[in-house]
């Protein structure tokens, strides 16, 4: 994570959490000031170590390990929503189908557990080779497979936590993405001008009513905010943006990016319930700051099956202009 | 080159064509549940052909294109991207006549595009793509024109030995600085009735029963090689080198007699001295005119007149080219690797508007002309009624040696009909087998406009079907669609790349069997 003077990135995320199958019962897992927090695990290490030695591995661990190998993978942007509206609905059974699909498919690196009984939810064992040795011009389209096969899982648990982590995460990995120097940055930068574009387009179309296909990113580095203007007419028309990787986490992430018919360009100071932000009314005029304020409206139901979806996003009103 | 900007183009439209898919009420220009993954594809491939992606980058995006498609079609009742691939695979299980043996591979689009067409509907992973840019060049040999040396035969060589009788047909003889060989091919052989029974088991290719012997009298070794990836077509290579200034060779095989060969390339029936010139294509230019052509070569093979069984199926065959192509050529100007004044892009579109291709999305006005082959081949295709008598079998003695095109030498060494196809024999230099793709299964690998103008005015389009790469000679078997009836007294060979155009006339001499 890092700092910025104006705030942490997560600073306008409340805490958010979900229950997911855990070996026998249901574990809360919980996200909080940038991190995925185990609830019922407090000693993750240590069952990772334990797991490394051929006992079973927890849901919750996994989870987290899933989190934190795709924190700074480019490819959550790809796959992640893009606003409220494209919430993916994965659950965990269908988490534990594409798992069973990928271990009978002959090419997954696990196990069944001992005695024959199909993984139950949330507990499998370790990596454990499963077949004879493999010719080797079959090994690189295997062990690609299995990564494929590894990839799917991990994002499909990822996104079964539920929206409010799906975007927490997008969060992260643009966080992290805005930090890389420079001369990786070029190499990113595709990546990151198609993830605003695929989260800009909507806002833009509910602020303006411009056509998706219309509006145009590019990638802000340096001083400020970026840009904003609208050009042409008819078919040719454009709305054109220049924008921090930056701006994913702070507004996006945060559900700030279009606030009381402005659309927020920009945190500057961070906070939950309460923030400053930078906030366009028309593109091609300057940003006017805005104190806005987050209501959470929470999980429509509560005991075990809540996951935080985006009808509990937080919603932010304009408090003060 | 500009691989950002390029991966920003494929991102991008990555991320409208899932916003289209998605969409509750899909735009008409949408193209219906998995078109969007082929523009995707295509688009990539395009990129990766005229070098400005890697083939890794369009993998990741296309991955993630999938997953991202995928996650979201998860609880749909039926996803729509099965239902397209399961619909291509049947089309195309049901484009494949099948016929036996003797050609190569059957008429029909190629297995590259029937693969291609499974594989990028259903989500699988993309085939290799590759560089059509100014070749990864294969190092020159400056020396080979002073080597090489081709000459016309057409003769037959007949056999028979222990119930087993055929003949094998000597097309040409070559020698570059790769070796000597006799370019051949095997007529079908006649067996005994204990072979037909099974009694005893027969041999083919009877590659032992044949000698070589010059005026010299010095013998040979013969090694059979498969020429175009098919047995029945082969390479004699004699060992060692025959000398420079032998003046025949004889083959023989029982009961004899021995024939022969008269290696004065004067010899032969004469032909026109190579004409070529200039051009100056772009990369993006050479990629849609093998679009172009493919497309063309897709269609004759499939027109309604030679389909009538399966009415429904060609338009279908010849949309799914069309998808992505003006995506192809939008991505193309945006990498700078189409001018974009360049005529190809309108070409295009009037070729497609010829074909009743609607998808085809290409921004630029059809053109009022098209090349006179392009013209020809679409005449072909538009014919109301299928041809009413395939092409006879036989083989066309010839010989050529082109002129170098954009770092690629070709030799042609004979062509052949085997049950209505046409393959051309050519030797080549300069080339890669990478079985590189490009979109809708252009093969990058070759990556020359080649076609072929009969006596009466026809053209024909050729691509490669076989191919039996050796170093530094590569052997490829070009199909010629239509096929070239044995009337043919001569043809124009028009070979174009990026760099220039050769022409060539051939007089034919036709051979057995009669």
């Amino acid at each position: 994570m890092t700092d910025s003077p104006k705030g942490v990135w997560f600073h306008c995320l409340p805490r958010c959490e979900t229950y997911l199958p855990c070996g026998a019962g249901r574990h809360i897992v919980r996200w909080e000031a940038g991190e995925l927090r185990l609830l019922s695990h407090p000693d993750a290490e240590a069952e990772l170590v334990l797991a490394a030695l051929g006992g079973e591995k927890a849901r919750c661990v996994e989870v987290a390990q899933a989190w934190e190998r795709h924190a700074e993978d480019l490819s959550v942007l790809a796959i992640g929503p893009r606003g409220p509206a494209d919430e993916i609905a994965v659950s965990w059974d269908d988490v534990d189908a594409e798992v069973r699909a990928s271990q009978f498919g002959g090419w997954t690196a696990y196990a069944p557990q001992a005695g024959g009984r199909h993984p139950g939810p949330g507990s499998r064992r370790g990596p454990r080779p499963l077949a004879p040795p493999v010719p080797a011009r079959y090994q690189q389209p295997m062990q690609d497979r299995e990564q494929a096969a590894r990839r799917r899982n991990d994002m499909l648990s990822l996104l079964a936590l539920g929206y409010g982590f799906q975007v927490r995460l997008i969060g992260q990995v643009a966080e992290a993405a805005s930090g890389w120097p420079r001369e990786a940055g070029e190499k990113i930068r595709p990546s990151l001008v198609a993830a605003i574009t695929a989260r800009l387009a909507p806002v833009a179309e509910e602020w303006l009513g411009i056509d998706p296909g219309q509006v145009v990113v590019t990638l802000h580095r340096g001083p400020g905010w970026g840009s904003a203007e609208l050009i042409g007419r008819g078919e040719q028309r454009r709305l054109r943006f220049s924008l921090p990787a930056g701006w994913l986490a702070l507004v996006w992430a945060a559900g700030l990016a279009l606030t009381g018919r402005h659309l927020v360009v920009a945190v500057e100071r961070a906070g939950w319930p309460d923030a400053r932000v930078l906030a366009l009314r028309a593109p091609g005029t300057e940003p006017v700051p805005l104190e806005v304020h987050a209501t959470a409206p929470g999980p429509a139901s509560g005991g075990l099956d809540v996951r935080p979806g985006a009808a509990d996003a937080p919603h932010w009103e304009v408090w003060e202009v | 080159m500009n691989g950002e900007r390029a991966e920003t183009i494929l991102r991008l439209l990555a991320e409208a064509e899932l916003r289209n898919q998605l969409a509750p009420d899909p735009p008409p220009w949408a193209g219906g549940p998995g078109a969007g993954r082929v523009k995707v594809y295509v688009v990539g491939q395009a990129l990766s052909a005229v070098g400005a992606l890697d083939r890794e980058t369009v993998e990741d995006v296309l991955a993630d294109f999938d997953l991202a498609v995928g996650l979201r079609r998860l609880h749909r009742a039926r996803p729509a991207i099965t239902r397209r691939a399961a619909s291509a695979a049947r089309l195309t299980a049901q484009l494949s006549p099948g016929r036996p043996a003797p050609p190569p591979n059957p008429p029909g689009p190629p297995p590259a595009i029937q693969a291609q067409w499974a594989t990028v509907a259903g989500g699988g992973p993309p085939e290799s793509t590759g560089s059509l840019g100014p070749a990864a060049p294969v190092p020159a040999d400056p020396e080979q024109d002073a080597a090489d040396r081709f000459v016309p035969i057409g003769l037959t060589v007949p056999f028979h030995q222990g119930g087993l009788s055929g003949e094998l047909y000597l097309m040409s003889f070559a020698h570059t600085r790769a070796g000597a060989r006799l370019i051949v091919l095997w007529g079908k052989p006649t067996l005994s009735r204990d072979h037909e029974l099974g009694l005893q088991q027969a041999e083919l290719f009877p590659v032992d029963l044949f000698t070589v012997a010059d005026n010299r009298g010095s013998a040979y070794e013969l090694d059979f090689t498969p020429a175009n990836g098919s047995e029945w077509i082969s390479q004699i290579n004699l060992r060692p080198v025959p000398p420079d200034g032998i003046r025949w060779l004889e083959v023989v095989a029982p009961p004899g007699p021995a024939v022969r060969i008269n290696l004065d390339p004067a010899s032969g029936p004469p032909g026109g001295e190579p004409e070529v010139s200039a051009a100056n294509l772009s990369a993006g230019e050479q990629l849609l005119i093998m679009l172009a052509e493919e497309l063309l070569m897709v269609a004759a093979q499939n027109s309604p007149a030679m389909r009538p069984e399966l009415p429904a199926l060609s338009p279908r065959v010849m949309q799914t080219m069309g998808t992505g192509l003006g995506d192809i050529i939008a991505a193309l100007e945006a990498v700078d690797m189409l001018p974009p004044l360049s005529p190809v892009p309108a070409q295009l579109a009037a070729l497609c508007e010829s074909l009743r291709i609607d998808g085809h999305e290409i921004a630029a006005a059809p053109a009022d002309e098209l090349p006179e082959p392009w013209l020809s081949l679409l005449t072909y295709y538009q014919r109301r009624k299928p041809d009413t008598a395939q092409v006879r079998d036989g083989f066309a003695a010839m010989t050529a040696a082109l002129p170098e095109l954009d770092g690629i030498r070709l030799a042609l060494v004979g062509l052949h009909n085997t049950q209505g196809t046409t393959v051309l024999h050519v030797l080549a230099r300069g080339l890669r087998r990478e079985e590189r793709l490009g979109p809708h299964g252009a093969d990058l690998d070759f990556p020359l406009s080649f076609w072929l103008r009969d006596n009466g005015g026809r053209w024909h389009a050729a691509r490669p079907i076989g191919w039996q790469p050796t170093d530094p000679e590569h052997s490829i078997g070009l199909m010629l669609v239509p096929p070239l009836p044995r009337s043919t007294a001569w043809v124009e060979v028009l070979a174009g790349g990026r760099s220039g155009e050769v022409r060539a006339r051939l007089p034919l001499r036709w051979g057995a069997p009669p």
